[in-house]
Order: C-alpha cells, then sequence, then structure tokens
C-alpha cells in the first residue's frame, strides 16, 4: 500500500528515530539493510526473456511488497531512412503501472506515474553504452528491436531498485534466436541454349522497376530453438536509491518511509566485466535541496552498495540458470 | 495444414469435443488487494484484484441506495506472441471492461453497500483464446475471496461450432476459425448472465452450445467451490492457530508463596 499523505507527527517519528544516534526502523531493520528480495526469471512463457521481482515479501505470507513482472520481446525492424532501426539493434522500454498497486491514484495520475518511471528507465536502457552485441540481423537492411515491457503490479516503497532488478534479470535471461542471411541474386546475362535460339531479355527504357541486384533478407536457423543467451550480461545496470534526511541517509525505504523523505538519489550503476564501474544514470527525486560535497560522499557510497546488489543479483540469476536447466532435464528424463 | 478437428475426434491441441482445457484457480492473495484470483484456462491466464466495498474515490460517482461496481482491465503487451501494446482507452479494452461490469452488475448484491465502491482490476497476463470466459471465471474468484456477497459463482466457457459438432473452451486458433459464443450462467439456478457473440452462428446450432455450456458451467462451479473451500480452510487453520498458546498459558502461572 503506498501511503501519500502521511501526518506531520508521524514524519517526525520516522525522521527522528533515523537521525538518533542508534536508528531505528519501523521493521527492526538497519539503514542499510535491505528487505528480502524474491526473485523468479522465466516467469512468462511466451517472452524471449522475463522475470518476476518482489521486495519485502513477508516471510509467511505470499502477499506484500513491491512486486514488478518485466518481459523482454524481440522484432524485427527494417533499417533505412523513414524507418525506425538502427544498425545493430536497439532497445525500447515501457513501465506499465497497475490500478491495483495504486488505488488511490487516478487514470490521469496513473499515467503520469507511468510516464515518469518509463522516461527514466528507458532513458538508462536504451542508451548507445549499454547497446548488447548481437542484435544485428543483416548489417544494414534488419535488425531486432527488443522492447523491454515492465509491469508495476504493487507498490510497498522502492519501485525504482524492483524495476531496474527486474529489467537486469529480464535482460539476463532473454535469448536470441539464431538467424542466418540469405541472399537472392536473380540470373543474368545470355542464357546459351543448345536448342533453341531463345532471345536474350532487353532491358525496356520504360522499365521503371528497381531492380535491386541483392535481396537481403534472413532465415531462422532453427524454429523450435530460443537461441543463444543475448550478450553482454554483465552490463546491465543495477540501481540504489538512497533516501535521505539531514546528515543520514537509508536504503530500501518502505511506503512510509518513502512519505516522509523529501528528497531521495536515485543511482544506476553498471559493473561491466572489464572496465570501472559507470555511472549510467543519477536522479534527485523530490523536494528538497541537497550540497555538492554531499553528493560527491553519497555517489561514493551508492557505488559501494550497488556494488553488493549486483553480486547478490549475480549469484541468484546463476542459480535460477541452473534451477531452469536442471528441471527441464528432470522433466526430459521423467516423461522417457 | 491443421485440422480443427479430425476423423478420430482429435482437436488440435489433442483434446476431445467436449473437453475443457486444463484450468488452475489460485487463489493466493496480491498485495493490497481485498480479494484476488489467478485463473489459467490451458495457457490463457487472467489476474483479477477486488478493492472493497469501501469508500468512493468521487462522491459525485457514488449512488445513494447500492454500490457502485468499477472495473478496469489491462492487456498486457507480451500476453500475445507477437507484441501488441494497448492502452487504457483501446477500444478492445474497455469492451472487455464494461462485459465484465454488465455480467457482474445483478450477481454482487449491491444493495448491502449504499455509496460505496467495489474495484475490479482484470489483468491479461497470457492469452491464447477464452480470454473473456477466463477473466469471467477469475473475477468471481477473486469477488469470494473478498468477501464480497454473491448471489451465486458465476462459470462462463466458450462454445464453437466445427461442421455441425460443438466444441467447448477454444483455443486462439480455434476461435479465429469457428463461429463461437461465450456464455455465463450461475449454476445453481441455471440463470445466464452473459451471452457474447461475434460471429455469426446457426441458430439451430446455438440451442446446442448454449446446454452444453450449463453442463460445463456446472463442472468449472465444482472446481471454482473447491478452490474456495481450500482457501477458506486455510484461513480458519490460520485463524485458530492463534487461540492455542492461550491455554497453555493457563497451567504456566507461577504461584507465589510469601515465604
Amino acid at each position: 500500500m503506498a501511503f501519500r499523505s502521511l501526518s506531520k507527527s508521524e514524519k517526525a517519528y520516522i525522521q527522528a528515530s533515523l537521525q538518533a544516534k542508534s536508528p531505528l526502523r519501523g521493521d527492526g531493520r538497519a539503514p542499510h539493510e535491505f528487505r528480502t528480495v524474491v526473485l523468479e526469471t522465466g516467469a512468462v512463457a511466451l517472452a524471449n526473456g522475463s522475470a518476476r521481482v518482489n521486495i519485502g515479501r513477508a516471510a509467511d505470507e505470499s502477499t506484500g511488497g513491491t512486486e514488478v513482472l518485466a518481459a523482454a520481446k524481440l522484432e524485427v525492424e527494417d533499417i533505412g531512412a523513414g524507418k525506425d532501426g538502427v544498425d545493430g539493434g536497439r532497445i525500447a522500454c515501457t513501465v506499465s503501472c497497475s490500478p491495483a498497486a495504486y488505488p488511490h491514484l487516478a487514470n490521469a495520475a496513473l499515467d503520469d506515474l507511468q510516464h515518469d518511471y518509463t522516461a527514466i528507465v528507458h532513458d538508462v536502457l536504451a542508451h548507445a553504452s549499454l547497446r548488447p552485441p548481437g542484435l544485428g540481423i543483416v548489417p544494414g537492411r534488419k535488425a531486432w528491436l527488443l522492447t523491454l515491457d515492465l509491469m508495476v503490479l504493487s507498490d510497498a516503497g522502492g519501485v525504482y531498485d524492483a524495476l531496474f532488478v527486474a529489467a537486469r534479470a529480464a535482460l539476463w535471461d532473454t535469448r536470441v534466436p539464431k538467424t542466418r542471411a540469405v541472399e537472392y541474386r536473380p540470373g543474368r546475362g545470355s542464357r546459351g541454349e543448345g536448342d533453341m535460339d531463345v532471345d536474350a531479355e532487353t532491358q525496356s527504357g520504360l522499365d521503371t522497376r528497381q531492380l535491386t541486384d541483392v535481396a537481403a533478407d534472413f532465415e531462422l536457423e532453427d524454429y523450435w530453438d530460443e537461441g543463444p543467451v543475448l550478450g553482454g550480461r554483465d552490463m546491465w545496470p543495477v540501481s540504489i536509491t538512497l533516501n535521505l534526511f539531514p546528515g543520514v541517509h537509508f536504503l530500501d525505504a518502505t511506503s512510509q518511509e518513502e512519505a516522509a523523505t523529501p528528497l531521495r538519489l536515485l543511482l544506476v550503476y553498471s559493473f561491466a566485466a572489464k572496465s570501472a564501474p559507470a555511472l549510467q544514470g543519477m536522479h534527485l527525486l523530490g523536494t528538497g535541496d541537497i550540497d555538492l560535497t554531499r553528493i560527491k560522499s553519497l555517489v561514493k557510497d551508492g557505488e559501494k552498495y550497488a556494488l553488493e546488489m549486483y553480486t547478490a543479483l549475480n549469484t541468484k540469476l546463476k542459480d535460477e540458470d541452473i534451477r531452469r536447466t536442471n528441471k527441464a532435464q528432470q522433466k526430459f528424463s521423467a516423461s522417457r | 495444414r491443421i485440422d480443427i478437428l479430425n476423423e478420430g475426434g482429435f482437436r488440435s491441441d489433442g483434446r476431445r469435443q467436449y473437453e475443457l482445457r486444463a484450468m488452475s484457480f489460485d487463489s493466493a492473495p496480491q498485495a493490497g488487494a481485498d480479494g484476488s484470483a489467478r485463473v489459467s484456462h490451458g495457457l490463457t491466464e487472467v489476474l483479477v484484484s477486488v478493492f472493497g466495498p469501501r469508500e468512493a474515490r468521487t462522491r459525485a460517482q457514488t449512488l445513494h441506495d447500492r454500490a457502485v461496481l468499477h472495473v478496469e482491465a489491462s492487456i498486457a503487451p507480451f500476453s500475445t506472441g507477437d507484441r501488441r501494446r494497448r492502452g487504457r482507452g483501446d477500444k478492445r479494452v474497455q469492451e472487455l471492461a464494461a462485459t465484465l461490469k454488465a455480467t457482474f452488475e445483478p450477481v454482487v448484491q449491491t444493495a448491502l453497500y449504499p455509496r460505496a465502491q467495489i474495484d475490479v482490476v482484470v489483468h491479461v497476463l497470457q492469452q491464447d483464446g477464452g480470454v473473456l470466459p477466463a477473466a469471467v471465471n477469475a473475477t468471481t474468484l477473486a469477488l469470494a475471496n473478498a468477501g464480497v456477497p454473491l448471489a451465486d459463482f458465476v462459470c462462463a466457457v466458450a462454445g464453437g461450432v466445427h461442421a455441425a459438432a460443438p466444441l467447448l473452451d477454444l483455443t486462439a486458433l480455434e476461435e479465429a476459425d469457428l463461429p463461437h459464443a461465450t456464455l455465463a450462467c450461475m449454476p445453481r439456478s441455471g440463470r445466464l448472465t452473459l451471452v457474447s457473440m461475434e460471429t455469426r452462428l446457426h441458430v439451430d446450432r446455438f440451442e446446442e452450445i448454449v446446454r452444453l455450456a450449463g453442463e460445463a458451467g456446472a463442472v468449472i462451479h465444482a472446481e471454482m467451490r473447491a478452490a474456495v473451500r481450500e482457501r477458506t480452510k486455510g484461513l480458519l487453520d490460520a485463524m485458530g492457530a492463534g487461540l492455542r498458546p492461550a491455554r497453555a498459558a493457563v497451567d504456566d502461572d507461577a504461584v507465589v508463596e510469601d515465604e
């Protein structure tokens, strides 16, 4: 449940307990501690890659927490003047918010919120620096468009973190079908046939059709094979939201804590294997102001937290890969 | 070429003529909702969350003598094989929401909650034909889980005709080729609350389809009752678990004696 309005005393209570010498939070967590993250890849059977993330689900119930469903689908698009395609492929992201997640918002406000989330996620993930290899099909003519659809099913605080974790998991899970470029060359020149005298076809000057020499197309090598995993698995970013009070910051706010925090700093980091950590996005959200020296120290701290999140997420994603391959193997051997 | 119904009496996915797809009814609670249900008919999956009865968001939209039923539908862009994004204002989406509202208006006992609002949020997560029947079944289950009083369960199924042979519970492939109708009935009274058809069906075949849909509705009704009973049993167990320690504490009272 998203608490958009808290009373002044509630806000003061949350702020005072976090600024105390030994900070206290409502659920007993430390300021830099995350809630339980539940992650499952392959949640959507029809998509090329998908994931479902739930942050903050209570252990004994199967309810609560921020839940995001992400699905990546691949489409073919043409490259050329007037067409949207880009040589080497491109990524587009959309975020949609379920009315069930924000029951107090009217449709117009929900659309605005969707647009805000979409803008932030798309600007980070569609950037040229994060373009993965292997999204091209026929150079200069056809390429893949990877559309990542994220659905916010419930919101209990920390939506941005959940969105980026789900996006990373879905992109990790994406498989690109293998294609083979096919060329068609029309027959040309004289056909020397012994028996019959066939006149060679003459090109009429009135013929205005553009006969291209090579019709470039592609075919799927194997219709049933999902294909190899999308490259660049290590570079998909993770985000960290630092909730700021004067003098103190904390991670993974519940919706009440979010309503009590005037300022949040969203940092998106990418830890590609062979290069230094890169800051892919930075947003200051909310009302309130902050000075530059504090931002510098927060960016350093954010990188530390993001690296921990990244390592933990990688372990889980590798576990998921193993679980699904093993499951498939067991199913196959059980049916034989 | 794929046969809709071959000589052996099997359909394209291996089912028989009157066989329904494998259905699952999952009442796992969804965050924040008063009641929710996830129903799958074969590969079609629909998730419904119900909020309410609760105070209406805008006073002007309330009715003085009963509750307002407000249905919102959304179809996920990744629900079909080809990605297709449908916004909230899309005609098909609004038609789905309006059909569900019309189906449940006479069923939900709205007269018990004047000036209240009951919100039903429908998510179509996967589509393989039979989206409307799945949405109706999921809404029934979600309303039951939310504790909203209903006159009866509403069980829906789609029926079609292929070369004078009626078929039940059509997949997307069959829906594209065959004339079909979606019917929702209340099993105890046998009354229909939804009859929806967008193709042309011969009037002689229609009677047969209605009869078959009633029988299929009874089968689905049994399954849905089992699902609701299971959920209620889980809740009762959870409630009973809180009472047990109280009895044990009585024996453990320490007796303080003056020494």
